[in-house]
């Protein structure tokens, strides 16, 4: 009995020092006011809560955020979902009780249904002027709907975008460019070729199976590494598991293509001649990042951000001659990577302010600060004297900073650097500050200055200065009328929403099959999957999506 | 009149017989006696159910109010009305469940793990049990039992890491087959729709043996070592004493054990099934609680959810049913 009574006061003593704590916490936040400060907005200290989607395990004390806090008197405490699961906002809707701010992704449709978040539009016209700056007549982009044309979100997206980079395309080892000569790789089959040679001539790197290809098909990354390569191939713009006709708005579910059969049929061929990693369908993402960090694998059809880790390994490592190159490789001549394509501010997916918070007023002020000249110039730089100095009147961060920033996959992190700028409201990478200078550290010349060694080399060898000379220029694509739909919020509960789950669902698993099975039954049991699709009413989803896309180019005006 | 009756009763001696005609006599005019017994009855067993109060309190809060819940099922529920302040659509969402062909591919595979994880299940843990029980060795004995119980510690995030690392292509057990010669290639365990179930299965049986053994093992020590003495003296071995002592003695509580499962057998959780999963086995790893998660509330459709739970909840109660029927027929401990 005496045990039992004493654990019991143990927890009770427990319960009431964490109380006590976090309400001292909650006082002692930021009590220095900045000077400088004009009134028309309150820097009283305040902690907002804010979820992201995309959010990771932090505290708001870094440099950057100390310097946030001062301007703003606004402390964040951040929340982000546990296990990647997508419950999160669901579930939050279930109990009403709502963070400050949310960044939900294409779960904003539910929060406004359920009227979690508020409409922004009066603020932005009474004290926006930041954010109307930013957005100018682009704002129409972040409106909601036809039927409800209000704004409840601001930011993500940068609204000036200049492409010097891609993504998301195949990439493959500089070491094979370097080892064959540097061929040119146009398509599919130099591509295998490339891999093929590259392979038989080194069977094991550092006493290890080599692996030609591999994906990542196991989870949620299945549509980044085998859905959305597969559209891109078959020159397909990035429109989540939609092909859309940018003139009609006509919206087709994307595996329907004939093209993309095409595709999945050079996979099925990839893996009967042992090119494709067999473990590309069953490995967690460590395994994965494991995998490419070891510098095994010769090629991947993979977005940067999801394969950065493994990129800062490698040059810590000093095996930078295994970080990769992206290819503008399509199914064949007659399609055109879609690498550099340029979407618009997509608008869509942004922070929204929940209707049962307390500080409505200085949640929209903190979001329309972080539009603002000085907070963007903080958020990408960092601080003036610790990130970076300004030489001759420019902005140049130091030089151990651009060290971490490529080698060190926790620099954001910790220094606070770059990591406030997404999912917030941002100028974009080809915006420049009132002195004409770059708003973000990463201009054409930055990113050419971050190159490896190794990277530098092979693109001199192709006399390019960046890689991005190799994709068809952003110009000839032409800006997309419809942004992207994937950043669409479609209605929950719709036909649209449930049909699209239920052929998301089967196409991972019907592809993955015939990729997996023999070469001889692939046509097959992609005809079975058609049929399928097909029999799960699959028309209906066409026909709604492209509704959507018609709406979204009317509010937009680009129709 | 009714006092001196219960004085009569309160005597330990008192004679039955004169008890009897009194008690016949009562039943004439019933509605005071009862009455009052039963607050008599209260007042005696005040502390005791003092005690149980929290509990029953408990369990009419937490298992008996939300019920009230399953009117969702019969709504089309949006959460930011109140919950009769819904659009009534009475029975379209079972409608709609019913016609969804991935419901029962989810409900055969719940079906179908369920029962295999709880055949090995209790096979591995009586088997267990009985072999630590034979043991002499003390210390050894608590170590084995301490190691084995572990696993059930660890939470399934780790577990089916553990267990996917090991069964891939250069995982331990590929490699251990190659190395006695028993396959040649190494062998994609997880990318086989058809080995899942038993990989699911014997992760389970890995990882809950243990736990499950100690029950059998608290039944085992209370078996009378009489019996045993009895067994020797007739010379039993001890395969013999296990099969006509041990066993036949814990025969009770593996029953209870046994109904308590199956009527648990549709709820399996889907953590084992989320995390081993992959798109390969997808088909093979749907499981209820998981559909319900992904097109229920993660669709934001609670009342198909809501639909969801209710059928599980009949499933249940149908097999205690059964399962309880089956045991009374046999004679041996149940449930109710």
């Amino acid at each position: 009995m005496k045990k039992v009574l004493s654990i019991f006061t143990l927890s009770l003593l427990f319960l009431i020092g964490a109380v006590i704590m976090t309400g001292c916490s909650d006082d002692s936040s930021s009590t220095d006011d900045s000077e400088g400060d004009s009134e028309e907005s309150s820097t009283e200290p305040v902690t907002l809560t804010f979820y992201s989607e995309d959010g990771v395990e932090k505290t708001f004390d870094d440099p950057v955020a100390k310097k946030i806090t001062e301007a703003t008197g606004v402390t964040l405490e951040l929340d982000y979902p546990v296990g990647g699961n997508d419950e999160t906002i669901p579930l939050m809707i279930a109990s009403g009780d709502y963070p400050d701010m949310i960044y939900a992704k294409g779960d904003i449709g539910k929060l406004i249904e359920a009227g979690g978040v508020i409409k922004l539009d009066d603020l932005i016209e009474e004290k926006g002027d930041n954010l109307k700056a930013l957005y100018g007549d682009q704002l129409d982009r972040l409106r909601n709907s036809i039927d409800d044309p209000s704004i409840y979100t601001v930011g993500t997206y940068g609204v000036e975008n200049a492409y010097w980079a891609t993504s998301g395309t195949f990439q493959v080892q500089l070491d094979v460019l370097r080892e064959l000569g540097y061929p040119e790789i146009k398509t599919l089959e130099d591509f295998e070729n490339a891999i093929t040679e590259y392979k038989e001539k080194y069977p094991e790197i550092d006493g290890q199976k080599t692996l030609g290809l591999s994906l990542l098909g196991s989870d949620w990354r299945w549509l980044i590494t085998v859905g959305n390569p597969a559209g891109f191939a078959a020159g397909i713009p990035d429109d989540g598991q939609w092909a859309i006709n940018d003139e009609t708005g006509e919206a087709t579910y994307k595996f329907l293509k004939p093209e993309l059969k095409e595709y999945f049929k050079w996979l099925n061929g990839m893996n009967d001649k042992g090119l494709l990693d067999p473990e590309s369908f069953t490995h967690t993402y460590d395994t994965y990042i494991a995998k490419l960090s070891s510098g095994r694998v010769l090629s991947i059809a993979d977005q940067d951000w999801d394969i950065a880790d493994a990129d800062k390994a490698l040059v810590a490592d000093g095996k930078e001659w295994k970080t990769y190159a992206p290819l503008p490789v399509t199914l064949g001549p007659e399609y055109k990577s879609q690498g550099l394509k340029d979407y618009g501010f997509a608008g869509g997916w942004g922070i929204a302010i929940s209707s049962t918070s307390e500080h409505q007023e200085r949640a929209f002020e903190f979001l329309d600060w972080m539009a603002s000249e000085e907070a963007q110039i903080l958020v990408n730089w960092g601080v003036e004297g610790e990130n970076y100095d300004i030489v001759d009147g420019k902005r140049v961060l130091q030089e151990d900073d651009k060290e971490r920033k490529l080698t060190d996959p926790d620099y954001a992190k910790e220094t606070g650097v770059g990591f406030y700028v997404y999912p917030f409201p941002q100028w974009g990478n080809g915006a420049v500050d009132s002195n004409g200078q770059s708003i973000t550290p990463d201009t054409e010349q930055d990113i050419i200055a971050s190159f490896n060694k190794a990277e530098k080399e092979v693109l001199a060898e192709y006399e390019m200065e960046n890689w991005t000379n190799w994709f068809p220029p952003t110009e000839e694509l032409g800006i997309s009328n419809h942004g992207a739909a994937a950043n669409y919020a479609i209605p929950p509960g719709s036909d649209l929403q449930i049909i699209q789950q239920k052929a998301d669902d089967l196409v991972e698993q019907r592809i993955t099959q015939a990729i997996l099975g023999d070469p001889a039954e692939f046509d097959d049991a992609w005809d079975s999957m058609i049929q399928e699709l097909e029999d799960m009413n699959i028309e209906k989803a066409n026909e709604e999506m492209t509704k959507l896309t018609q709406n979204k180019m009317e509010l937009w005006g680009t129709n | 009149m009714g006092k001196s009756v219960r004085e009569v009763r309160g005597q330990p001696n008192a004679p039955l017989i004169t008890e009897r005609p009194i008690d016949n006599g009562e039943l004439k005019k019933p509605p005071k006696l009862p009455k009052k017994g039963f607050w008599k009855q209260v007042k005696n067993q005040k502390a005791l159910i003092l005690m149980s109060l929290p509990f029953v309190i408990w369990l009419i809060i937490f298992k008996y109010i939300p019920v009230g819940g399953w009117v969702m099922a019969f709504q089309n529920y949006k959460p930011q009305n109140g919950l009769f302040d819904q659009e009534w659509v009475a029975l379209k969402h079972f409608k709609d469940l019913f016609n969804e062909p991935m419901f029962y591919r989810a409900l055969e595979n719940t079906l179908g793990m369920g029962i295999l994880g709880l055949v090995f299940g209790t096979i591995s843990a009586i088997i267990f049990a009985l072999l630590l029980n034979e043991l002499r060795l003390l210390h050894f004995k608590k170590f084995t039992q301490t190691v084995s119980y572990l696993p059930h510690f660890v939470s399934w995030v780790i577990g089916a890491n553990i267990v996917i690392t090991m069964l891939s292509q250069d995982g331990v057990i590929n490699n251990l087959l190659m190395g006695i010669g028993i396959i040649n290639e190494p062998i994609g365990f997880m990318a086989n729709p058809d080995m899942f179930w038993g990989i699911v299965t014997v992760a389970d049986v890995w990882k809950e043996t243990g736990w499950n053994a100690i029950i059998y093992l608290a039944a085992m020590a209370g078996v009378d070592p009489q019996l045993y003495e009895a067994a020797k003296v007739d010379g039993a071995s001890r395969i013999r004493q296990m099969w006509h002592i041990t066993l036949p003695s814990i025969r009770p509580v593996i029953i209870v054990l046994l109904i308590l499962s199956i009527g648990n057998l549709i709820n399996i959780g889907f953590e084992k099934q989320m995390l081993l999963g992959n798109n390969i086995v997808a088909e093979k790893a749907l499981v209820i609680d998981l559909y319900a998660l992904d097109y229920g509330i993660g669709m934001f459709r609670y009342s198909f959810g809501t639909a969801i739970g209710i059928f599980k909840s009949v499933i249940s109660i149908i097999l205690i049913i059964i399962c309880n029927q089956f045991a009374k027929r046999i004679g041996e401990g149940r449930v109710f």
